[in-house]
């Protein structure tokens, strides 16, 4: 394994492929960063261009550009709350307080080491586990996804701010999840008879209305028109920030490997769930959502490794585990290529090649993306009066070419007023794309769940997978729950008690 | 004469300038289509089958018709996005539809708002064989997953991708043929149809031979009937359904529409660039590449339509029958 890693570190150092391998980073940099533009589009778009390309080139070309992409999204949530791709959602919360805080530099810095942190280590598992992990995934069906799914929605209860503020948002996404065709009966549910609702609501005008636009109507309503900073230094290595954030990023690393191996479950996902996992196990989770490193530091590390990670079950048995890794194999096969379980064995020289080049991009993420922010950074010192108008604009192209839909483009100004009034109720925005994200998969993994077991609720209790990860849900809601209730208890006691 | 007069001449005379060309129009048209840039709108996302072969034929029939065209993916709605505005469309042949049999499978079940009238087939370029693909380490052959199934009514779980797609279809068709008490579970994306058929979570799934192939050749799928009249060339051991006795030979097809108002003479200029594009050695190899080869693909026009009208027919008796 090691002498074919070696071999693919030499291919990669031909002058040729370094130079597509730094052309895809910065590709995948400006991709990323535009809100709108994601992996998926980014890697269609070229797509053609690599038919030309000999097979090896080719696939360095797509796989760098997706894992850079994943990396910047968070350039744009961090300075301006508009996050540049749906994994970014999560590093928007405690990168944008940052920011208004003048801790920009800090912040940018933080979400870079994590990323490049959390990318190395997807991209070392994925060089040493993959056939091993591959067959870990098999063991996830419906039951254990819905067991997932339950698990993430708990985090509800530790989110912070009013309870009943959370259960409402996440009712809400849960709700708004259910419009669309029914995926296993084919029912139009709450479509209206309408077209551009038959899809169901997309992700990408929900997180771009409630974050980016809602953002730009509150500067633009007056009370905070001043710019917060004017020099951006981004710090990487602050060893300070990484004693305190290093045993979140070990534990984002991991758990985003972990959930990325999963097929169709992405980054978003895993950035979502290790946020929530950050947040209960923080001791003061109080801080998160107003500023807090390990904030950044978790969805960014977590994203990253998903990403890696959703290669696994694609190089080892030729399943895609996210959209664009979907594409990927498309254009495998578009070169002639077979994945597939034999894969690994009959192209390993490419596939190193390419797991060599997904290790060096980490590195190139780390150095390069200090002069790349540094282009946004001078944008943050133009008025807000223009530069509200341009991210305005940059979330309307964006939104319009995921589905090439004007209607998508409304339901994002939509999202964007509610988004703007419920933040004035301090809502909690996240417990909505909690629901958003996870209500699909809990409500299509139930049914299919029951109709692997011909209606029979004990599936979930008798596959070893789900019943822990049910078990740990219920132990982690009762704790969230009980804990806060005994704490009241003891102030009481104590009130009382100084009372006599 | 008063200005009011002038009016009216000039505005008689302009009329009567407006309506000789549009008589003559038909014929002008056909004689020099395509008089402007095509737009070709794809009713599936960006990256998946429909999506590759309009954008493999896209420079072909550039070339082929002297003209640019603008590739669209309309993907929402299972495509019925681009059904709908193609149906609306000026109907110049200017705008073509790439759709995939998903067009006639959610017309069936009431997704789809735009009849099959309101389009005209130009036609099939491609025909993918379905399969019925089992998980071998629970079904040896296709002898052993009958009996299993009429052994144990109700237990067997098939998998495929979406609700009302070519892989529900070939369910629904083939549990009617066999008489089967069998159910289907829908996928939203192939990858987890065939992780967990290789699982063993499922019995098995309906699916394309050519997007199986690495499985079925490692071993760890194994199809045990292809939908078809004879047994495929590249699969000579595997059983088809007419041998069974079921009359089942419909895979998941792909093909062009234009509005149904279309003249014919444009409609056959289509169909002949097609038909050039489908001969050509450098369209035969892409089908060879992505596995497509294992039938003829090239219908047309007429064909085509009787075709779809009979799937339509078939599909949405299936449907109601499944409601009841």
């Amino acid at each position: 394994m090691i002498e074919n890693f070696l071999g693919g570190v030499a291919v990669v150092f031909q002058p040729v492929n370094l130079l597509i391998l730094m052309s895809a980073v910065f590709i995948g940099f400006i991709g990323g960063a535009l809100p709108g533009i994601s992996g998926v589009i980014l890697v269609v778009i070229l797509l053609p261009v690599t038919y030309g390309m000999d097979a090896t080139a080719a696939f360095m070309l797509l796989t760098a550009i997706y894992g850079s992409t994943v990396f910047s999204g968070l350039i744009t949530a961090i300075l301006y709350r508009a996050p540049g791709t749906p994994e970014a959602v999560m590093t928007s919360f405690d990168g944008y307080p940052m920011t208004q805080q003048g801790e920009a530099g800090k912040a940018l810095g933080i979400g870079i080491l994590s990323s490049a942190i959390g990318g190395l280590v997807g991209t070392v598992a994925l060089i040493v586990f993959t056939p091993l992990l591959a067959s870990v995934a098999l063991q996830f069906s419906s039951p254990e996804y819905f067991a997932l799914a339950v698990l993430g929605l708990t985090v509800v209860a530790s989110l912070g701010g009013k309870l009943i503020y959370g259960l409402i948002g996440a009712a809400l996404g849960l709700f708004i999840a259910t419009v669309g065709i029914d995926p296993l009966t084919g029912t139009p549910r709450y479509t209206f008879g309408s077209l551009n609702l038959a899809e169901g609501v997309g992700l990408i005008p929900v997180i771009v209305g409630l974050f980016a636009i809602s953002e730009v109507m509150k500067r633009a309503s007056g009370t905070e028109t001043q710019q917060p900073l004017t020099k951006v230094k981004v710090k990487i290595f602050d060893s300070a920030i990484m004693r305190k954030i290093a045993l979140t990023l070990s534990r984002s690393s991991l758990l985003g490997v972990a959930i990325g191996i999963l097929p169709g479950i992405g980054a978003s996902t895993a950035a979502m769930v290790s946020y929530s996992e950050a947040v209960r196990w923080s001791k003061h989770p109080q801080d998160f959502g107003k500023g807090a490193p390990e904030g950044i530091a978790a969805p960014e590390a977590a994203n990253n490794a998903a990403a890696m990670g959703a290669l696994v079950p694609l190089f080892a048995l030729g399943i895609p585990g996210s959209g664009t890794t979907a594409i990927i194999l498309g254009a495998f096969i578009m070169h002639g290529l077979q994945p597939g379980p034999n894969f690994m064995m009959v192209s390993s020289d490419l596939i190193y090649a390419v797991f060599a080049g997904l290790f060096i991009v980490n590195f190139m993420i780390l150095v390069f993306s200090k002069p790349f922010i540094k282009l946004f950074t001078k944008l943050l010192n133009t008025p807000y009066s223009v530069l509200g108008p341009i991210i305005v604009m940059c979330c309307i192209v964006g939104t319009y070419s995921v589905r090439n839909s004007m209607f998508d483009v409304w339901l994002m100004l939509g999202f964007g007023v509610l988004g703007f009034l419920l933040e004035k109720l301090r809502f909690p925005l996240v417990a909505i794309i909690l629901g958003l994200v996870l209500g699909p998969i809990a409500e299509s993994e139930l049914r299919r769940s029951l109709a692997m077991s011909q209606g029979d609720m004990t599936i979930f209790l008798s596959r070893p997978i789900s019943a822990t990860l049910i078990g740990v849900a219920i132990a982690l809601l009762s704790v969230s729950i009980l804990i806060p209730l005994y704490k009241k208890y003891k102030e009481k006691r104590l009130y009382s008690a100084n009372a006599d | 004469m008063s200005s009011k007069n002038k009016m009216i001449v000039f505005g008689s005379l302009g009329v009567a300038m407006l309506m000789g060309p549009t008589l003559a129009a038909a014929d002008e048209a056909a004689n020099d289509y395509p008089s402007e840039d095509l737009k070709f709108l794809v009713a599936a996302g960006a990256g998946g089958g429909t999506d590759n072969f309009t954008r493999t034929v896209q420079p072909m029939l550039e070339e082929e018709l002297d003209t640019s065209i603008t590739v669209i993916n309309l993907p929402s709605a299972s495509g019925s996005v681009a059904h709908q505005r193609t149906a609306n469309s000026e109907p110049d042949g200017h705008t073509w539809d790439f759709a995939s049999s998903t067009l006639v499978t959610s017309l069936a079940a009431g997704q789809n708002p735009t009849e099959l009238e309101e389009l005209t087939p130009v036609a099939r370029m491609q025909s993918d064989v379905m399969t019925l693909i089992v998980n071998p380490d629970k079904h040896e052959d296709l002898e052993a997953f009958l009996s299993y199934a009429e052994e144990n009514p109700g237990e067997v779980t098939i998998g495929g991708t979406h609700a009302a797609s070519p892989d529900k279809m070939a369910f629904l068709s083939f549990r009617d043929a066999s008489g089967l008490d069998i159910s289907f579970i829908p996928y939203d994306e192939e990858g987890s149809v065939s992780s967990n058929v290789l699982s063993g979570n499922i019995d098995g799934m309906f699916g394309e031979i050519s997007s199986t192939l690495n499985y079925i050749e490692s071993g760890d799928m194994r199809p045990i009937l292809v939908f078809a009249e004879d047994r495929l060339e590249n699969f000579p051991d595997i059983p088809t359904t007419v041998e069974n006795g079921w009359d089942l030979t419909d895979g998941n097809e792909r093909g062009v529409f234009v509005n149904a108002d279309t003249p014919p003479e444009i409609v056959s200029q289509m169909e002949d660039a097609l038909k050039s594009v489908y001969d050509s050695d450098e369209y035969q190899s892409y089908e060879e590449k992505v596995n497509l080869h294992y039938r003829e693909g090239w219908m047309g026009s007429e064909e085509y339509k009787e075709k779809l009208e009979e799937n339509l027919e078939l599909y949405t008796r299936l449907i109601e029958e499944t409601n009841q």
